[in-house]
This record gives structure tokens, sequence and C-alpha cells, in this order.
């Protein structure tokens, strides 16, 4: 065993810190590294693994129905060639790679590697400071959305656009089922991804996440996983919608390459942020904080991490299974040798479901986050809160074959899995409740974050009302497959999920960017949106009514009049998240400075200054009470306004 | 202020035994994940084990026991058939070896038999590169193919599971004998190879579980399975 004699040492947070040698500048090859060599490396790779498999494969190589197989394997080692190039560029491997030789990671590398004095290139980086990384989210998955939005109001101009076609059919299946899976993947990150790794480790008073570097790697992989759900809109696409059902999924261009690796990609991207956050808020909430002390928004979080480690994995594998059956042949999913689409189905929602509470449960925890700060009174029913959560979690495993009643797999257990869904409803109604509890006789203090609450409450309530309705199985024998489906899943994801991450944004954002969200701008933007919202779905509902069939670009004349409000609707939405997205961008660069603690919060996010120092608390902060204590008198303050009283009493008798 | 005496985290300060706490409950969580793909690839197995969809389940050359329900394919001759189920056994025999040796390197590190550290180590990366090459022997030695029906798909899928476990095994092996070699695991700072110790278990377990479905699950139940078209591009 080697020694090292008269070993370095560092002070960090007043104590001396032995140090392991320190190999040339702190950092080491990450100083080199940053996004642009991440796209060298990606596209470079790409482009050469891409090129190799073109000369390698005999051109005589086909499947079994001699459709050529050279398309495919280039395609796949393109995407391939990107990701792993991507992250060799960027410097995933060099953290890995440093532990297996033992050169270990000094506090200077630490720092370096945390952004420390890198100003604003930190933000290129595979920084692992946590508020770099919910920052990075941010923007990746605003981008993200906004490309879905794009091709949602493209698929609305054609749905509208009812004397005409402006697509074929093919790209318009592609652009379905692109926008689909963009906008879940973007939902599954919008809200866990920029606040759960900004706010969480302050909300409970830690100075960073647990491993930090893996707090990079999932953001890393996430960018790595996007381009490729991009690209394979250039390779004929997501032809079968977001879910991509077997057999269309075999049958489908080779476009469905990239929806398979970016879905790989992501999931290991999900697990790897499940473990840190849950580690995180398992291990390192602050002295004190005490499960009855935690703020219920840690919880959602929380909540939605278990989900996703359980569930994730399902999705990932029946990506996997498919790929196998496209390149190498096998029969998983292929009922002539033996393989069956039910199988696919059940592993596709087994994730499915599960993942649309990954969604709702953080941005609902949201709204509860923040209703107490600005009614000024405790959460009514905290444990309720708590119950409502931990119901979720331990029921949403349990429903999924309520998207498979009209398949014809098992017709028997489409009751149990009706009284199940059913079932859910309750642990929501108690979330429901505690946010009506805790209106009552509240006095709102009506900010931008605030009235985003009144929307998300709004709009679950109608998704609830009519996931109800779909979950009955007679029922869903008419509303199956149709424009009811598509209106019932948008006021959830949409209505629920994207209005609370912004009643999330716009609260969190003086801590964030040490700036207010611009009011104004910013209601006129939400408010907008939430009419173009109600006009766009209500109608849809309509026309799901009526029995207008999803995914399918020419309909039938009945169906026009609910078109074309639907579609009026959706412009008037982009132009509401339009004027809420220039609130973000102007209120980022020169809105109004905000103080550290501009809402009054009590939780300890607030109690930092800002902006955040690297370390976010000097000294760590230690938990005296429950989180929403707002208006309980303690018993100083008592004493003090019972002072307060008696001199009212005198200036009123007088 | 003091130079500490106990271990520390050279990059936060915290006491080594803190940051073990936090990395165990991570692996127990990325060990939870895995579990997770793991279930989907027996329910995967024994999913299309009992359907048998349109007879397919057997390699087209298999005698069965039973009827033979994959006859009624248009069957070109063939002489695929199941794999033979010892070699599942034995590669797992070898990976529990390999585990073996990595718990004696711990359990070592942990009474400060520094030789025995590395000795294990050393020895269970080794081990796990025997395990590799079991594993792509029999992969490369099965008696079908890929396109041989179901079986031969979940088959091949598990050993590639098997793969990649190794892989990662290999990597977490060599890393702990490095660093075992360069004295940063020791008496006083042993988690990592107390980790790696857990996560080569339930590798076992893994392995275990592909063993006990490719042994007693072999003969599909069903002998009188639905019979579908196909959905090949004509
Ligand atoms: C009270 C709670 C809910 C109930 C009872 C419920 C019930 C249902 C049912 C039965 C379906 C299947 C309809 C069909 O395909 O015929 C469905 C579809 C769907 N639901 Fe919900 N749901 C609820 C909440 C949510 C939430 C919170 C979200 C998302 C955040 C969501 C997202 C979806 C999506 C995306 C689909 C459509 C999947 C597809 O076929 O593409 N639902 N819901
Ligand atoms: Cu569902």
């Amino acid at each position: 065993m080697s020694v090292e004699t008269a070993v370095e040492t560092k002070t960090i947070f007043g104590s001396e810190v032995p140090q392991p040698p320190q190999h040339g500048a702190a950092g080491g090859v990450m100083r080199g590294l940053n996004f642009g060599t991440g796209l060298v490396g990606g596209i470079g790779l790409a482009a050469v693994a891409g090129w190799i498999t073109a000369i390698l494969t005999p051109s005589s190589a086909s499947n079994a129905s001699f459709a050529p197989m050279e398309p495919t394997y280039v395609y796949l080692a393109v995407l391939l060639g990107w990701v792993v190039g991507f992250m060799l560029g960027i410097g995933a491997f060099v953290g890995p790679l440093r532990w297996v030789v033992g050169r270990d990671v000094t506090h200077a590398d630490a720092e370096y590697m945390a952004g420390k004095d890198l100003g604003r290139k930190r933000y290129w980086k595979y920084t692992t400071d946590h508020k770099v990384v919910g920052i990075q989210y941010l923007i990746v998955t605003m981008l993200l959305l906004g490309f879905a939005g794009l091709l949602a109001m493209l698929i609305r101009t054609e749905l509208g656009m009812t004397w005409t076609s402006l697509f074929t059919p093919a790209f318009y299946n592609s652009m379905i089922g692109t926008h689909g899976i963009a906008m879940i993947i973007g939902m599954i990150v919008v809200v866990s991804g920029p606040l759960g790794n900004f706010i969480v480790p302050m909300m409970i008073g830690a100075r960073d996440m647990a491993f930090p570097r893996l707090n990079a790697l999932s953001l890393w992989l996430f960018v790595a996983a996007v381009p490729m759900l991009v690209s394979s809109m250039f390779m004929g696409g997501i032809q079968d919608g977001w879910s991509v059902y077997q057999p269309l999924a075999s049958q489908a261009p080779v476009g469905m390459l990239g929806y398979q690796m970016t879905i790989i990609v992501f999931a290991i991207s999900t697990a790897v942020a499940s473990v840190n956050l849950m580690t995180t808020i398992l291990t390192m909430r602050a002295k004190g904080m005490t499960w009855s002390r935690t703020p219920i928004f840690v919880y959602g979080i929380f909540a939605a991490s278990i989900m996703g480690l359980y569930a994730f994995p399902f999705f990932q594998y029946s990506q996997i299974l498919g790929l196998a059956d496209r390149v190498f042949a096998t029969s998983f999913f292929d009922p002539l040798n033996g393989g069956s689409v039910w199988l696919y189905e059940n592993l596709f929602w087994l994730l499915g479901h599960p993942e649309v509470y990954v969604i709702l449960i953080p941005s609902t925890a949201v709204a509860l986050e923040l209703m107490p700060v600005f009614l000024r009174k405790p959460l009514f029913s905290f444990n309720f809160a708590v119950a409502g959560i931990v119901g979720v979690v331990a029921l949403s495993g349990l429903v999924w074959a309520h998207h498979m009643y009209m398949t014809g797999w098992a017709p028997a257990a489409n009751y149990p899995f009706m009284l199940s869904t059913e079932l859910i409803s309750i642990p929501v109604g108690f979330l429901v409740l505690v946010a009506i509890g805790t209106f009552w006789r509240g006095t709102a203090w009506t900010r931008l974050p605030l009235m985003a609450v009144y929307a998300v409450i709004f709009n679950k309530m109608i998704g609830g009302v009519t996931g109800v309705y779909l979950s009955d199985v007679p029922a869903d024998q008419y509303f199956h497959g149709s424009m009811f489906v598509v209106a019932h899943f948008h006021f959830m994801l949409m209505g629920a999920g994207l209005f609370g991450a912004m009643a999330g944004i716009a609260y969190f954002f003086p801590k964030m960017t040490g700036r207010f969200l611009d009011e104004r701008t910013g209601s006129i933007g939400l408010w907008t949106a939430f009419v173009g919202f109600q006009i766009t779905f209500i109608s849809m509902f309509v026309a799901g009514l009526q029995g207008q069939p999803r995914r399918v670009l020419d309909f039938d004349d009945q169906f026009n009049l609910s078109n074309w409000i639907s579609t009026i609707g959706a412009y008037v939405i982009g132009i509401g998240m339009l004027i809420f997205l220039s609130a973000i961008i102007n209120s980022w660069r020169s809105g109004v400075i905000a103080s550290s603690n501009p809402w009054g919060s009590k939780s300890l996010e607030w109690q930092t200054e800002t902006p955040v120092p690297l370390e976010n608390f000097p000294v760590l902060p230690v938990v005296t009470e429950r989180p929403y204590n707002y208006g309980v008198p303690d018993p100083y303050e008592a004493e003090l306004d019972s002072i307060d009283e008696d001199l009212t009493e005198k200036a009123g008798t007088k | 202020m003091s130079t500490s005496t106990f271990p520390v985290s050279p990059t936060t300060g915290e006491p080594i035994s803190t940051i073990a706490r936090r990395s165990r409950l991570g692996l127990w969580l990325v060990i939870v994940a895995d579990i997770a793909g793991t279930i989907a690839l027996v329910i995967s197995y024994t999913y299309l084990w009992s359907l048998n969809v349109n007879g397919g389940w057997a390699p087209p050359g298999a005698t069965l026991t039973a009827n033979q329900t994959n006859s009624t394919l248009p069957t070109t001759p063939s002489t695929a058939t199941f794999a033979v189920e010892w070699p599942f056994w034995g590669i797992l025999l070898v990976l529990i070896v390999a585990t073996a040796l990595m718990w004696f390197g711990y359990r070592s590190a942990r009474s400060g038999n520094h030789a025995g550290l590395i000795a294990g180590a050393g020895l269970s990366f080794l081990v796990t590169v025997a395990v590799l090459v079991f594993q792509w022997i029999q992969m490369s030695t099965f008696p079908f193919g890929a396109g041989d029906g179901a079986y031969a798909s979940a088959v091949l899928l598990l050993c590639a599971s098997n793969i990649f476990h190794l892989f990662l095994l290999l990597f977490i092996g060599m890393g702990i004998f490095m660093r075992a070699r360069k004295g940063l695991i020791d008496k006083t700072n042993w988690y990592q190879a107390q980790l790696a110790s857990y996560y080569m278990t339930w590798v076992c377990i893994a392995f275990l579980l592909g063993a006990i479905l490719t042994t007693f699950l072999v003969e599909s139940p069903n002998t009188d399975p639905a019979i579908f078209g196909t959905f090949k591009q004509q």
C-alpha cells in the first residue's frame, strides 16, 4: 500500500481536509470540454460509425420481408455514435475513468466542476452544481416543449383546414406521434428537472444533491436523447402515435429507431435522476427536518421519483425488445413466430399510467406548496396531502390495463382494473380537498403564481371527472380511440401539468434568476392561454362525444364546426404561451430585482441570499417547526399582539 | 482548526461514513431500477411461454413431448432446438465464485488484511472475465438463431442482459482492484468494496432467475394456442 507522505490539506467549512494529489490545473481534462466539444464528438462519432457500418453491411442484407437492412443498421450506428460521442465529448466519462484508475477528484477539481468562477460558461459545461443543472433543465425543457408546441400548431392547422390537406397522411401521423412523445418527455421533466434540481436541495437545507456528477449525467443524457427523437422525423417518422403500438411499430419506417433509442437513453437519465433525488431527500435533510416538517413539494418530487424508478424500466425494455425485433429479427411482438402485441401493450402501460402521475403529482405539489404562502395559512391537513400522495403512488402500478379495455386482452380483467382506477380517485380526491380546504376562508394574495394555481384546480377537476368516465368499461367502448380521450388527457397533462409548472416557475423565478417574473405580461399570457385552452379542449370533448376518431386527418363534415373552434382556441393558446414566454425572457434579462424572500415564505430555500451562493448555505440551517406555520402565533408574537391590541383599544375609545 | 483524524471526503469534508451511507442507499435504488428491468424480461419470457402464440414459442426443430404445436407453422425444415440447460447453471456458478471473491476482498479490507483485499478484488475481476467468455461462448453456440421463435428471442435477450451486467461488473471490479492497490480502499474506507459485493450479489440473483426460467419453463404448457395471421410487410 503506497502511503502519500505530507498530504496536502484544504480548508472546507472550517476543517482541514486531506487532499488526494492534484494533477495539473483544477478540473483537469474537463477544462477543455463543453457542449461544443460534445457536439463535435457526437456528430463526429455518428458520422464515422454510420460510414463504417455502411461499408461493412453487404448490400444484400435484408429482413424476412426482403426489405434492405442497410438503412436500419446505418441509422442505428449513427444514433449510438451520437450518444456515445456526445457524452464522451462533454466529459461524462472522465469521472468514472478517474475513479477506476484511482485519481480521485480534489476539492479544487470539484469546485471547478461545480462551475466556480466560470461565469456564464458553466451553463455550457458538464457542471455539477445543482442550481446550474436546474437552469439547464429549464432551458432544454422549454426548447423541447416549444418544438412539440410548434407541431401542435401544425396539427391543429391541418385539422382546422377541413377543406384541404396541408400534409400527407404519413407526415401528419408522424407529427402526431412526435408531438405526443416530445410533450410527454417534456412534461415528465418540466417540474422535477428545473425545480427538483434547483429548489429541492435548498428546500431541505442541503448544499448540493447527493451525487452531483450523476446530476450532470442525467441532464446531459436527456440532452443527448432529444435530438434522436427529432431526427426520426427525417427518417420516416413515428407514425403510430406516441405509444407506438406493435405491430405498427415494427412495420414503421426506420425512424422508429429514433424513438426507441430516445426512450432507452431517456430512461437511463430518469433512473439516474430519480436515484439522485431520492437519496438527496432521504439522507440530506437539514437537522430537525422530520417527515412532518418536510415541505409537500419535496414529497411530490419524491413520489414522482419512486414511480419513475420502478416504472420506467418497463418502458425501456418494451423499446429494447422492439429494437431487437427490428434489428436482430427476434420475435417478441411478431405473432407469426410466437410473439404477442399484448406483451408490448402491457409493458408500455406498466410505465404509461404511473408516468401520468409522474407528471401530475409534482405539479400538484407545486400548487400545494405555494398556496399556504399566498393564503398565509397552513396547508389544510398536511397529513391528508401526504396520504393522498402515498395513496397515488401505492395504486399507480395497479391500473395500467384501463388503457387496454378495448384491445381484447383479458376481458375478465377489465372490471378489476375499472375498480382500481376508480379507487385512485380517492387519494386524488384527498389532494383536491386539501387544496379547497386551504382556500377555505383564506385571504388570497393573488399574485401570478396563485393565478396559475386557480387554473390548475379548474382544469384538474375537468380532467379528473372525464377520466372517471373513461375508466368505466361500458362508457369507454364508445369513448376509446376518440377525441374525447385526447381532450381528457390534455386537461390533465397541459391543464394541470403545464399550468402547474407555470405556477412553479413564476413562484421560484425570483430565487432562480434574482428577478420577478413580470406580473402584467405574465398574467396576460397565462389567462390568454387558459381561455384558449378551454376553447380548444371543451370543443374537442364535443367532437369526441360526436364520435370523431383521434389520429385521423380527414374526417366527416359533421365534425367541422368543433374542429374549427378547437383550431381557433389553439391559436389563442399559442399567443398566450408566446406572451408568457416573452415575460420569462424579458424578466430574466431586465425584470424587477427581487429580494431574497419576496413572498415572505417560511421555507428554507428562501432563507438564503439571492443569487444563491455556490454552497447554498454558509452555515447549514436547523429546522424547528412545521413548514407552513403562517398565521400561527408563536408565544412571543402573541404577546406583542396583545400589547398592540391594547393600543388599538385605547385608540378606539379615544 | 484541526486536521481530521477520521477519514473524510476530500471534496465535501463530510465523514466517509456519511458518504458511505448515502452511496449505499443510492446503490439500493439503482438495484430497484435494475430489478424492474429484470422483471420486464421475466414477464416477457413467461408471458410468451404461457401463450405460445401461433405455436411459435419453441424453435421450429424442437421435439416436444406435448403436442407438436409449432408444426402448425409454415415450416422450413430446421434443426433449431431448445438450449442445453447446464451452461446457464455453470455460468451462474462461476459468477458466484467471482462474487464470493469480491466478498472475501471486502471482508479482508474491513479487517485490515490489505493483501486479501487486493487478491480478492483482482481474482474476482479475472473470474468475471471468465464468466463473460463463457457467456459469450454459450450465446454464440446456441442451437437456434434470433429468428427461431419466441423462446429463442427471450433466451437471447436474457443472455444479452447478462452480458450487459458483466460489462458493468468488469468496470466495477477493475476499479476496486486498482483503487485497492493505490490504497484508496482500506480498513477505514471500504464502502466501495462493500457496494461492489452487494451489486455482484444482485447480479447473481438476476442470473439465477434466467437459469430458473430456461430450465423449468421450457416447453410451453399451452398446446392449443391462438393462431393469428402475420403482420410482416408484404
Ligand atoms: C382521476 C384520474 C384519471 C382517470 C380515472 C383516468 C382514466 C383514463 C382512462 C380510463 C384512459 C383510457 C381511455 C381510452 O384510451 O379509452 C385514460 C387515458 C389517458 N389519460 Fe387519464 N385518467 C386520469 C388521470 C390522468 C392524468 C392525471 C393524466 C396525465 C397527467 C392522464 C393522462 C392520460 C393519457 C395521456 C391518456 C391517453 C393515452 C393514450 O391512449 O394515448 N390521465 N385516462
Ligand atoms: Cu392511465
